[in-house]
């Protein structure tokens, strides 16, 4: 079920915020079952089939975390094995296809076979081996409520995308946390802004995304810059938009998420892009593989290698094709750079260079990640950087300037930390006195969120649900 | 006073969330159509162990759910109001404002190539050369009238960023024709006629895919004049037997109604009324008729549409004039007959019309085999040219 659907908005919702707060708050348990319940429903509407891969992932990290606590005889075997049938589960669900394919184009006689893929298997899956290899590590114990680790994985506000949460973080809260009406007007507000980021601008700027790169033998020079940029802005907003409303829906039910993101765009360097982008998989894949292989404390060439690993995965993380293997070796090669050969000159430029190098290369990478295949990538590349069939300017480049002047406007300087400038400058001017930065504070932000709810359902009316971006992950 | 804000934000929108789908659930049964969107509205989906099981029932859910909530038609109209009026978008639902006051629609920047149309081309007029051997058998003549839809006739007016397809356009076309010719088959170009007067703006709708009743009229006097010199001797509505007069009603057209009638037009419907009218005897899918030719409402501030000839489409019409000595004819094509044949029945004892994406009786063929009329005329705008299902497909059994 997609949060920018109506069934979502005005159906599952209510109905869950219904049935959970009709449940005395004393009763905890039970507005955990309701919990449970509406998420494991959520997570069937796009159909039950996808339910029994789910549940045995549940119930099969439950009892292997239980197997695997310290303590436990034949914990170590247990664990490894656990590891193994995630990744494998995730690798027949996921890669199968690509390895067949890759093996069909080298000739071999095999046949690819049609695999639906469970949604949301990366996340779920990512957050399985962190509960076992905490519990495996003894840094939490293990849960012995197998309906507590089905929740912790089932949660729907980050079931599908994330943010990947840490049994840590999240187990306590299962059991003690305190519902306001302060902490779900905060969340609601927030799921707002959420759904019109998703809704209001990603949706949009994926329009000029997508002309851009089904163009073809019309492509310009413009229209490839127009639509990289315009992924690398639609990628943003459709993915922090969903991070948006998780926190927000997690903050009403009085779950606390981690953040996922932080104004990654202003970053200047690739390397600081990552510790602003996704950061829930960044902090991932440093807990349970860079440093599990020895991270940096080991010779240069190790580093190297445990690097490489690293940006190896988050690639195919992210797809099974050549080109997310592409993007995850160029952003390997990017922070190798960085790290041994160029990075301290960088910091020594002014801060404007660096915001456009870093930009440069986000938006190149980008390109790599967006594109259907590798000879994709080398088109629109060579289009970006002067070699495009169709010449330097066409009138679509024109049409799309034209026809979403204000989303390219607004996403800009959304992309920004400008709402936390005028936030602190509005703070500022509230404790100095002024009743006017006191009511916008007040009553503004709500006000507009409300705005944008509306008018984020009404496009959701006119155009349809569009799936959010990192949904096919 | 924050705390205040924010449980009225919360009582607000836990109002809203609760009422839209209660208003769901009171209404969803009074609309089954939406009228600006031209479409009917989904039907609730039927709950089944299979459409939970693959997931089809959440996309049917959503669909219904979607189309049945409350308010929906005036949220889209004060939403399209805001992308002209406000957002000023020059694309708004598809429909293209900055095209010099007429609404043309927004095309795709995909062409296809003159190899994409050879083939089609080829295929497609062999088809109508058996027909027209198949009428010429049967006794008659065959005639196929182009025109131009109303995309291609504005194309100029499209703003120089868009693609107009102007180019492709002119290349399917000139290769259909071609093709036809080879066939046999009489081709009657009115985008030739129309462009030998200087191709007058007052003869389309700038808020319609259609011709208005001027282009109609043109392309009727051309049809009777192509006629006249292949020997047939008819009785012509020139101008001194009819007036064409302008309706006071106000013109909704097919671009202008994905706009929500926001767009201000000063298009008016025209008819023609006959000095000494033709009397008529019309059925509708056999069944005898009281219809006119022209649909008016009564009430001069309602609204009316191009469905106002003839009352828009129909599976067969027949409209009988019991002047035995004049020939009959039959006429199938798409909406763009409907015009015409308001003009076309006075010149004949017996006008058929067929419109063969809703009749289903008998084939083209038999229809024609059946029936022999003496004039058959395929009345078809250049955007169907390549069609091959509806009015496209004669020569299917």
């Amino acid at each position: 079920m997609a949060f920018g659907s109506m069934s979502f908005l005005f159906g599952f919702l209510p109905l869950t915020l219904l049935c959970y707060f009709l449940m005395p708050r004393r009763w905890r348990s039970g507005r955990n079952l309701v919990l449970l319940l509406f998420s494991l429903a959520f997570y069937c509407w796009g159909g039950v089939r996808l339910l029994p891969a789910f549940a045995v992932s549940c119930v099969g990290n439950w009892a292997a975390a239980l197997l695997s606590a310290p303590g436990r005889r034949h914990r170590k075997a247990i664990y490894a094995a656990a590891v193994v049938l995630n990744v494998l589960m995730l690798g027949y669900y996921k890669y199968t296809g690509f390895l067949l394919g890759n093996l069909a184009a080298l000739g071999m006689d095999v046949t690819v076979p049609s695999i639906a893929l469970p949604a949301g298997i990366s996340f779920f899956t990512f957050q399985a081996v962190a509960y076992l290899t905490d519990v495996y590590r003894g840094t939490i114990p293990a849960e012995r409520n197998l309906g507590r680790v089905t929740l912790f994985m089932a949660f729907f506000p980050q079931l599908l995308q994330g943010p990947i949460l840490r049994y840590g973080e999240f187990g306590p809260e299962i059991l003690q946390r305190r519902e306001t009406a302060d902490e779900a007007a905060d969340g609601a507000v927030r799921f707002c802004f959420g759904l019109a980021k998703k809704v209001l601008l990603a949706d949009a700027l994926g329009q000029v995304a997508d002309g851009a790169f089904s163009a073809g033998d019309q492509l310009t020079v413009s229209l490839a810059w127009l639509g990289a940029v315009a992924y690398t802005l639609q990628l943003y907003f459709d993915f922090s938009g969903y991070t948006d409303m998780a926190i927000g829906l997690g903050r009403v039910f009085g779950f606390h998420l981690p953040e996922n993101f932080n104004y990654s765009y202003i970053s200047k360097s690739a390397s600081e892009f990552w510790r602003r982008w996704h950061m829930t998989l960044s902090f991932w894949f440093r807990d349970y593989v860079y440093i599990p292989l020895g991270g940096n404390r080991c010779s240069r060439g190790r580093h190297l290698i445990n690097l490489l690993v690293v940006w190896l995965l988050t690639g195919l993380w992210h797809g099974s094709a050549w080109n997310f293997v592409l993007w995850g070796l160029y952003y390997a090669a990017l922070l190798v750079g960085e790290k041994f050969l160029w990075g301290k000159a960088l910091q020594k430029l002014p801060g404007l260079v660096q915001h456009v190098y870093a930009l440069v290369l986000i938006i190149v990478g980008w390109v790599l990640f967006r594109s259907a295949s590798l000879t994709q990538v080398g088109e629109m590349v060579s289009a970006m950087f002067g070699a495009a069939p169709g010449g330097l300017w066409s009138g679509e480049s024109v049409y799309y300037l034209h026809q979403f002047a204000w989303e390219w406007a607004v996403a800009v300087i959304a992309a920004m930390p400008v709402k936390n400038w005028l936030s602190s400058r509005l703070e500022a001017r509230r404790e100095a006195g002024s009743t006017a930065a006191a009511v916008t504070l007040a009553w503004g932000v709500k006000l507009l969120a409300f705005v944008l709810l509306g008018w984020s359902v009404v496009r959701i009316l006119s155009t349809g649900v569009q799936s959010f971006l990192y949904f096919q992950f | 006073m924050n705390r205040i804000s924010k449980r009225a934000f919360l009582a607000l929108l836990l109002a809203v969330l609760f009422a839209v789908p209660a208003g769901v659930i009171l209404w969803s049964h009074r609309e089954t159509t939406a009228y600006y969107e031209n479409r009917t509205l989904a039907e609730r989906p039927a709950l089944t162990w299979q459409s939970l099981w693959d997931g089809t029932f959440a996309t049917a859910f959503e669909s219904w759910f979607s189309d049945h909530a409350p308010g929906r038609t005036t949220l889209l109209e004060a939403d399209t109001a805001v992308q002209m009026k406000v957002l000023r978008r020059p694309v708004v639902n598809d429909i293209v404002l900055s095209a010099d006051g007429v609404l043309v629609p927004f095309l795709s920047y995909d062409e296809y190539t003159e190899q994409d149309y050879a083939g089609p081309a080829a295929s497609i007029a062999e088809n109508y050369g058996k027909l027209n051997d198949h009428v010429e058998a049967n006794g008659g003549s065959f005639y196929f009238v182009g025109l131009p839809e109303q995309r291609v006739y504005f194309e100029e007016k499209f703003p120089d960023y868009l693609n107009n397809h102007e180019t492709e356009a002119q290349t399917a076309d000139a290769l259909f024709i071609q093709a036809l010719e080879d066939q046999g088959v009489r081709f009657l170009n009115m985008e030739d006629v129309y462009d030998e007067l200087g191709r007058p703006e007052e003869f389309y709708s700038t808020v319609d895919h259609h011709y208005n009743y001027y282009g109609a009229y043109t392309a009727y006097r051309s049809i009777m004049e192509t006629l006249a010199s292949d020997g047939w001797d008819l009785p012509v509505l020139t101008e001194d037997k009819i007036d064409l007069v302008e309706q006071p009603f106000p013109y909704i057209g097919s671009r202008n109604r994905k706009l929500y009638n926001l767009w201000p037009n000063t298009d008016k419907a025209v008819i023609g009324v006959q000095k000494d009218p033709v009397a008529f005897t019309r059925y509708d899918n056999g069944e005898l008729s009281e219809k006119p030719l022209f649909i008016l409402p009564e009430d001069p501030a309602m609204p009316t549409t191009y469905n106002l000839y003839m009352g828009g489409d129909f599976g067969e019409t027949v409209l009988e004039t019991d002047r035995p000595e004049l020939p009959d004819v039959l006429i199938f094509g798409d909406s763009f007959t409907n015009a015409l044949e308001t003009l076309l029945y006075a010149s004949f004892d017996e006008t058929h019309i067929l419109d063969l994406r809703y009749y289903t009786d008998k084939s083209l063929k038999d229809y024609i085999s059946d029936y022999q009329p003496d004039i058959v005329l395929c009345v078809q705008n250049d955007t169907f040219y390549y069609t091959t299902t509806g009015n496209g497909n004669v020569w299917e059994d």
